[in-house]
């Protein structure tokens, strides 16, 4: 989770993967949006399935990669899901249409129908966010934040080698719970958490003074990495509208 | 040149341009690079002359993959992007990096990181460089391709190189003048190096400075240094096709090692970055369970021993002293956990190292040289006494009287029973400390001049650690 996904040529070249981030980025928010206003179990889990189609097809995605980045996520939405189901507030409504019993809980028609359709939206949810995240280079999503939408460069940049930082970070919390341990002290301790913001931060001022001394922010900038709009742009964005449209109508 | 906390890498930077404007604190006086008043400049105008290389490779790559990072102060500077492209694989190129544009920074070596950080500084092709140390965390292989660069840039005449580096064998012959600073800040002098070595050896020495015989000279355990030999007994330490990988599937970072350490016994354990040698030391400490095969420390399972049992027994410097600093004081660090009379002998240990309390204890460890934490922290170890004394790369960027000061108070540990196992690419330290040398490879343990090995000396060894002066 915490490691920076790798994109294959084959991945960055793929139709997805030559689609601007920002495309790929206001379509995802997009059918997020739709889905909100879905009650239906049905439309969300056709754009999920969808969705997944996609990034296996036209994003060129190994099904390992996207399978191992979807599976802690839908074991959550499942758990969710299983929890309104048990404990929803319909199934103690005497009105409602029993369904089961399973020992001490009564399962109603209401409460499977309430968590059927949240467990589709997760599900979509889930889906689209893992192939956006599988189809689109870090790198290339800042790039596109900066030339295509204006983000300022400081921040852009500054965040992008601040999220490059947290594997370390994970790594430095390792360290630093053994550095405990050798000195005699239990390995879990609240001050754990002040060395870990103590290091963070010094990282974050070196790395900062590294590129405060290679000019950064220090005027016009130019970029190594030229983003231009494209025709995959335009047909991933009008595809994935006409999908949301026919996924909104059934 | 100047012992550990003089001020070498605060003057480095403030020719950078970076004190006092990012590095808070007082100044007074001029500093003017190619005509410019650093302080009161522009950072665009100083940054477009100077170029700085730090200490610690990680923490100056900004961008994921190679050739981005190396466009990142072209792009600054508002390079067009067909000019970018040509330089970006030319600066690669001659960091001897050829290819690598597409690698990402994360993945490479200590010292391939450190090659792209300078291809990156010098691909603007700055008027002053400022390299602070580079060589200090790497590998001998690593630092050697440094310092072939340095020599390249040297010989081309078109870079002013200003270099902090206690390396003096390797720096010296660099150099046209030396500048060489006292424990205090101040100038000693400002000279060539043979006249540097003719009219102020003496006093260099005697503030603690490197010269370059002191890395030429044979290093050999001092005259009366315990043999650091226990053959009768029970091994204190004992390691049985021990095997550990960081996460499944993966490459694992100690193979099946054997390895038998006796009371007293003082072992290094040389080899390249990435050999496995941090985490052998981190297995013997009890802090990694070994994914197959046993370690007993003192006939205990350490993985099992409480903590505090454990840290009787066990002392561990890492590698990156600051991870290990527990206390908000230098008092505190030292003291944390002691009686009253250990927390005394501590002090008096720290003093030994030249950091005497009266003028350091009130200090934070996180605002010490990185030579001075180095000593901070293997005196936190040092000061507990334990049985089993682990030391990861225990002399990084450490002056000659800090260098002695541990090798002396490890002599009389060693006496007093303590087995030391030292992970070190100081050739110097290991033929200084070590009664044995363990060489690693890829995880495993290639050579053993220890006990029960070949009385033959390890063939190839001196390839791989190469004599100081090499």
């Amino acid at each position: 989770m915490l490691t920076p996904i790798e994109l294959s040529d084959a991945q960055a070249s793929s139709l997805l993967g030559r689609t601007s981030p920002l495309v790929k980025l206001a379509l995802a928010i997009a059918w997020l949006v739709g889905l909100a206003v879905i009650g239906e179990p049905g439309p969300p889990l056709l754009l999920a399935a969808l969705a997944v189609a996609a990034g296996l097809s036209i994003g060129r995605v190994p099904p390992g990669n996207l399978a191992r980045g979807l599976a802690p996520l839908v074991l959550a939405a499942t758990s969710i899901a299983l929890a309104n189901l048990l404990w929803a507030g319909a199934n103690t409504d005497p009105a409602a249409t029993e369904l089961a019993r399973l020992g001490p809980f009564r399962i109603t028609r209401e409460a499977a129908e309430a968590a059927g359709a949240l467990a589709s939206r997760v599900l979509a949810i889930v889906a689209v966010g893992a192939v956006f995240a599988q189809t689109t280079d870090p790198t290339r999503l800042v790039d596109a934040l900066v030339q295509q939408a204006r983000v300022p460069e400081r921040f852009a940049y500054g965040a992008l080698a601040a999220y490059q930082a947290v594997p370390g970070l994970a790594e430095d919390l390792v360290t630093l719970r053994q550095a405990r341990r050798i000195r005699g002290l239990r390995g879990w301790h609240p001050r754990l958490l002040l060395g870990l913001l103590v290091r963070a931060i010094r990282h974050a001022d070196q790395l900062a003074l590294a590129m405060d001394a290679r000019a950064f922010g220090s005027g016009p900038r130019t970029t190594f990495r030229p983003i231009r709009w494209g025709w995959p742009d335009l047909v991933v964005g009008i595809g994935g509208l006409a999908v949301l449209a026919l996924a909104l109508r059934i | 040149m100047g012992p550990s906390g003089s001020g070498k890498s605060t003057l480095g930077k403030a020719v950078a341009g970076l004190v006092p404007r990012d590095v808070p604190g007082e100044w007074g006086g001029s500093l003017r690079v190619g005509g410019l008043e650093v302080a009161s400049a522009e950072p665009a105008e100083v940054a477009a002359r100077v170029g700085i290389l730090f200490q610690d490779p990680a923490s100056q790559l900004v961008m994921d993959r190679a050739a981005d990072d190396v466009a990142f102060g072209l792009e600054n500077r508002a390079w067009p992007l067909e000019a970018m492209r040509r330089r970006v694989p030319e600066a690669l190129g001659a960091v001897g990096l050829g290819g690598f544009g597409r690698r990402r920074g994360t993945r490479l070596s200590g010292g391939e990181q450190q090659r792209l950080a300078l291809a990156g500084v010098e691909a603007p092709s700055p008027a002053v460089l400022v390299l602070d140390e580079p060589t200090a965390n790497l590998d001998p292989a690593g630092a050697d391709a440094v310092f072939r660069r340095i020599a390249e840039l040297r010989s081309a005449r078109r870079t002013t190189i200003v270099l902090v580096e206690h390396r003096a064998d390797l720096a010296w012959p660099l150099a046209d003048m030396i500048l060489a600073l006292d424990e205090r800040g101040s100038p000693i002098a400002l000279e060539p190096p043979a006249r540097m070595a003719s009219r102020h050896g003496r006093r260099l020495a005697g503030e603690g400075i490197w010269l370059p015989a002191d890395w030429t000279a044979p290093a050999r355990p001092a005259d009366g240094a315990p043999p650091g030999s226990a053959a009768d007994g029970r091994p204190i330490v004992e390691v049985h096709h021990a095997r550990f990988s960081y996460a499944c599937g993966v490459e694992p970072a100690v193979r099946d090692v054997e390895l038998e350490i006796g009371a007293g016994e003082r072992v290094a354990i040389v080899g390249p970055n990435g050999s496995g040698k941090s985490t052998l030391l981190r297995l013997v400490g009890g802090l990694l369970r070994p994914s197959a095969g046993s370690i007993e420390v003192g006939g205990a399972d350490p993985r099992r021993l409480p903590a505090p049992l454990l840290a009787r027994l066990v002392g561990l410097v890492f590698q990156d002293p600051e991870l290990g600093f527990l206390g908000e004081t230098v008092a505190g660090e030292i003291g944390l956990g002691l009686d009253q009379a250990r927390a005394s002998a501590a002090g008096e240990l720290l003093e030994r190292l030249g950091m005497p309390l009266e003028a350091f204890g009130e200090r934070s460890p996180y605002r010490l040289s990185g030579g001075e934490q180095r000593r901070l922290s293997v005196a936190t170890a040092l000061a507990r006494r334990p049985r089993v004394l682990l030391l990861d790369e225990p002399t990084f960027g450490q002056d000659r009287r800090g260098w002695e000061a541990l090798a002396s108070i490890l002599d009389e540990l060693v006496e007093e029973g303590t087995a030391v196992l030292a992970a070190t690419h100081d050739a110097r330290f290991a033929a200084r400390v070590a009664g044995r040398r363990i060489q690693m490879a890829d995880g495993w343990v290639v050579a053993d001049d220890g006990p029960g090995a070949d009385d033959d000396p390890i063939t190839g060894t001196h390839e791989l650690l190469p004599a100081a002066g090499a």
